[in-house]
């Protein structure tokens, strides 16, 4: 009896491995091919019609991390948008601070709350697999936010703002404003996250066309001023000269420049355009260069338009792709609002939709 | 062979090796990290190092006496996000804001302090579990007061004088590392607080039947360890000069590493004020010769938790050699 | 012997905690229609397996006087080896389950042979090796990495009949913990140590012997529970286990066993597991806003830690 049971055993096993499990599609990142591809893919039309509900809407987001002020503003215009839509009862919210079980078992809350559509960004893409599997079993619309895009049957659609032009954007101008010399160093988001990845890949593919920049080093910032700024100082104690700094992280940026003015060096920096930050706009006031790329803030309400798209049958694409584009010093100054903390991001949000 | 027999023992073996072995040890550091790097011989790379450590530095001081007295304090890294926060959010970018925006952080860090102190003294609790459990509670409420985003705004002036160098050279911070470190020096051996936790700590029972205020001795040195962390969290401020959503997120693990390395162990009554800095230099050094090193981030976690390890049981052998306790 | 333990029971009464679980669930049915349904209880106790098998193993260090600081990251570093592994050698998968356990038991094992010969306190020891691990981890990661062999998956995620396959797994480990701990000399001895370790000395214990058995299995039950991680995640987090250890430790003491051990009670600790998950869920769907629930979450740590304090009858001396 025990060794018939041990056999069974051992012959589900095999016959589970040899099926074996689906993955979402492993994409190098580090190619402009993977970027053209994403871009193909998104602009397929969707097939909407086995979504299509009708009556009350109820929309999940499910935030991976609540703990920016860039991901904040997003939550807060998916809540925005929804309430431009009279067919949506309810948006639910939940945060799995940089937790991927909680994250699952958030997930699976909203499924049991009855939601017709999960509006995520994951703490983990592949963590949060399983879990979104269960919610396409169900019917349930799924729409995953940011910078990365995640190809997956699981995944209904993606609100994407593309990494690759918006890295390039900030490399080509950082080259150019460098006169295509000096020494330089990266500042990364959080190592292995998507961002960090792109951003390295990027930044060295277009330094090809600028033999005469060096990459000197690159650190891992974490989207924090204050580690940017230490690990900005360290460089400074061991490079006797450092030109520039890549960073399109305008918050890090902040850090960066603090760091080279208190050393008494802030004459030899270069930094290259950030984003919308509002500190780093306020920088560019009042330093009068370097600009800024937008960094697609607009992907919140585009993912909830889409949301409501889909379940209403209407023809869309596969992905909605949210544009980035460079604006110089004087028109980046004009993103500046300076009244506010530097920690926040200037939008169209009605006051009563702003962070708290 | 037991201490236990001993009332208020102190070690009774080399008593002044145990106290100078961590400044030989931060000697022997410096020169270890002098030969691979000799920016670590110039004035201005290690005034900066002590700059980078003045927060932890500043709330160890603190913990320092929470520990000669047997106990922990956990929540000291969330105290400090909170007194950051706090502190701009009060400012609000105003310069009459600044020293209510000070007092406030040292206020409610002092009143966290308290709160862990009655708690413990009375509820007769782990401080351990009890100080990290309040640490959620605080993180927590640090979330809710800043809605995810760093609010909150420096007054003009304040990031630029503390952080900021004497004659390019003596930076501000430095200055008020010292001064917390010569008040912690006062209270420990000048006051009859700091008697009373030496005592405490040595032995507890016999303390309570000479009749001291073990309770009240008890939440004093907790509100101490709290109000310092707010400082702390203060110094943060400076450096940055922005607030953040958990800047002092993690940094219970450098005090505590920072506070063991010095002499003062889980077993109370032994331990200096001294030490403890002495402890913070040898920890930061440790860390930046892994940064320059080029050693992984992962590196550095490993590091701090083999001092943690290794340092206790060292003070345990070189003290009084009666290292088996079982229980916290 | 199944008469006599239910006859034990029936004597003391269930633990104080389900009191707490009876008027949360009461709450919940009438305060959320969703939390009614099967499926939603199936779900709490699978999210809850983890912590159970976690507490079940704390439980035993615990019960000894001592503490694991340790298994939170122990949890974490299991789940991204294993999904290494499961990655690398697919058709190797049963070899991968046992090996990591055993890995899992052998840090464990280290943890008390540290604990006896530097002569440690168990806390500083496993809060240092917190760090450690923690290390390890991120030497071999910084991002997830990995897959999971099917047989795990279906073990964290699968239901036969609309019963969590999870479930099976935390019942067999909870009898074989209420034998172990309840029911034997070993368990007797390890409850004595607790108690008195001066006494247990003198009674002739063998303090090494208990010590190192009661951090292998706390090991091996973080061992078994990183192998769950993975199956729910799908891939090597690597930080999954961050703050497992707390949730443990609190499960274990608002179960009723307290901290300075001498007494345990798996139907108790048990009861808490199932407690804490039922107030996570109902947290959620009753949309109580994120940085409010961490709060609520402090709060129960230090209510259960007030609340392990010495009975009445310490009161009374």
């Amino acid at each position: 009896m025990r060794q018939y049971l041990m056999h069974s055993i051992a012959a589900a096993m095999i016959g589970t491995f040899v099926t074996g499990t689906s993955m979402a599609q492993e994409m190098d990142l580090t190619k402009k091919e993977t970027y053209d591809q994403i871009m193909t893919w998104a602009n397929e039309p969707l097939d909407t019609s086995s979504y299509k509900k009708d009556g009350d809407l109820r929309i999940g987001l499910s935030a991976g991390y609540l703990s920016n002020a860039w991901i904040n503003f997003t939550a807060q215009s998916v809540k925005y948008e929804a309430s431009l839509h009279p067919e949506i009862k309810e948006v639910i919210v939940t945060d799995a601070a940089f937790n991927p079980t909680k994250q699952a078992a958030d997930i699976e809350d909203l499924l049991t709350s009855g939601v017709d559509a999960i509006l995520f960004w994951p703490v983990d893409e592949k963590a949060i697999l399983p879990v979104l599997k269960k919610a396409h079993e169900k019917g349930v619309v799924t729409i995953n936010i940011g910078y990365n895009f995640m190809r997956d049957p699981s995944v209904t659609s993606n609100a994407y703002v593309n990494q690759w032009t918006y890295s390039e954007q900030v490399a080509t101008e950082f080259a150019e404003s460098l006169n295509g010399k000096g020494k330089i160093f990266a500042m990364l988001p959080i190592a292995g996250s998507s961002a960090a990845v792109v951003q390295l890949a990027v930044l060295q593919e277009v330094l090809k066309g600028y033999p005469n920049i060096e990459l000197i080093s690159s650190e891992y910032g974490d989207w924090d001023r204050a580690k940017a700024k230490q690990l900005t100082e360290n460089l400074l104690q061991r490079f006797p000269e450092i030109d520039g700094a890549f960073s399109p992280a305008g918050q890090m940026s902040m850090g960066i420049y603090e760091a080279f003015d208190e050393a008494g060096r802030l004459g030899e920096l270069t930094l290259s355009p950030g984003d919308d930050y509002n500190g780093w706009t306020k920088l560019v006031t009042k330093e009068g260069k370097w600009g800024s790329v937008t960094s697609g803030l607009e992907v919140g309400r585009a993912a909830t338009k889409q949301a409501v798209k889909i379940l209403t049958g209407e023809p869309t694409t596969t992905a909605v792709v949210v544009p980035t584009r460079y604006l110089d010093p004087a028109e980046a100054a004009k993103l500046n609002e300076p009244d506010r903390a530097d920690d926040w991001f200037k939008t169209d949000l009605p006051t009563e939709f702003l962070p708290q | 062979m037991s201490a236990e027999s001993k009332p208020f023992g102190h070690s009774t073996r080399l008593p002044s090796l145990e106290k100078a072995a961590v400044w030989i040890v931060l000697v022997v550091l410096l020169l270890v990290a002098g030969l691979s790097s000799e920016a670590f011989f110039k004035l201005n790379y290690l005034t900066n190092l002590l700059r980078q450590a003045a927060p932890v530095g500043i709330a160890a001081v603190g913990v320092t006496f929470v520990m000669l007295l047997r106990g922990v304090d956990l929540s000291v890294g969330a105290v400090i996000s909170m007194s950051a926060v706090l502190c701009a959010l009060v400012m609000d970018g105003r310069p009459e804001n600044l020293w209510l925006g000070i007092a406030a952080s040292c206020v409610c860090g002092a009143l966290i302090g308290l709160a862990n102190g009655i708690l413990v003294a009375h509820g007769k609790v782990s401080s351990f579990i009890m100080t990290l459990g309040m640490s959620i509670v605080v993180y927590g409420l640090v979330q809710v007061g800043s809605g995810g985003t760093a609010r909150g705004i420096v007054s003009p002036g304040f990031r630029e004088v503390v952080n900021s160098r004497i004659g390019g050279v003596l930076p501000v911070l430095v200055i008020c590392l010292l001064f917390a470190v010569a008040i912690g020096i006062f209270l420990q051996s000048r006051t009859r607080f700091g008697r009373s936790v030496y005592l405490i700590g040595a032995n507890p029972e016999a303390a309570r039947l000479a009749g001291l205020p073990v309770n009240r001795v008890t939440v004093v040195a907790y509100a101490v360890s709290g109000l310092f962390a707010g400082l702390g969290g203060l110094a943060l401020l400076a450096r940055t000069g922005v607030s953040g959503t958990n800047p002092g997120a993690g940094m219970e693990f450098d005090v505590l590493a920072a506070v063991v390395l010095g002499g003062t162990t889980f077993a109370g009554g032994r331990g200096s004020v001294g030490g403890t800095f002495a402890g913070v230099m040898v920890l930061f050094i440790a860390l930046n010769l892994a940064n320059v090193a080029g050693l992984p981030f992962a590196a550095q976690l490993i590091i701090k938790g083999l001092i943690i390890i290794i340092a206790s049981a060292a003070h345990s052998w070189i003290g009084a050699g009666s290292g088996g306790r079982k229980q916290e | 012997m199944w008469t006599r333990a239910i006859a034990a029971m029936a004597r003391q009464g269930l633990p104080r905690i389900y009191w707490a679980l009876f008027t949360l669930v009461l709450i919940g049915m009438v305060t959320a229609p969703q939390f009614r349904t099967a499926s939603n209880l199936a779900n709490i106790l699978e999210q809850s397996a983890v912590l159970a098998v976690l507490a079940l193993g704390q439980a035993f260090v615990i019960a000894g006087g001592m503490i694991d600081l340790s298994v939170g990251q122990l949890v974490g570093l299991i789940t991204v080896i294993a999904c290494m592994m499961f990655e690398a050698f697919p058709s190797l998968s049963p070899l991968v389950i046992v090996g990591c356990i055993a890995l899992a038991a052998l840090v464990g094992l280290i943890n008390g042979e540290l604990i006896n010969r530097l002569r440690m306190s168990p806390l500083i020891l496993t809060f240092g090796m917190l760090s450690v691990l923690q290390g390890f981890i991120f030497m071999l990661t910084d991002r997830s990495v990995g897959q999971v062999a099917p047989a795990i998956t279906f073990l964290s995620n699968g239901r036969v009949l609309g019963i969590p396959v999870s479930l099976v797994l935390v019942a067999v480990v909870g009898i074989a913990a209420y034998y172990a701990l309840q029911r034997s000399i070993f368990g007797w001895h390890l409850l004595a140590m607790g108690n008195s370790s001066d006494s247990a000395r003198k009674a002739g214990l063998n303090q090494f012997s208990l010590t190192r058995t009661a951090f292998l299995v706390s090991g091996l039950c973080a061992g078994i529970a990183g192998l769950l991680v993975a199956g729910r995640l799908g891939t090597g987090f690597p930080n999954a286990g961050i703050g497992l250890e707390l949730d443990a430790i609190v499960a274990v003491v608002l179960g009723g066993t307290p901290l300075k051990g001498g007494r345990v009670s798996v139907i108790g600790i048990l009861g808490a597991v199932l407690f804490l998950g039922t107030l996570s869920n109902l947290l959620n769907l009753m949309q109580v806003p994120a940085f409010a629930q961490i709060v609520v979450k402090g709060l129960i740590v230090i209510v259960a830690i007030l609340a392990d304090r010495p009975g009445r009858a310490a009161r009374l001396a």
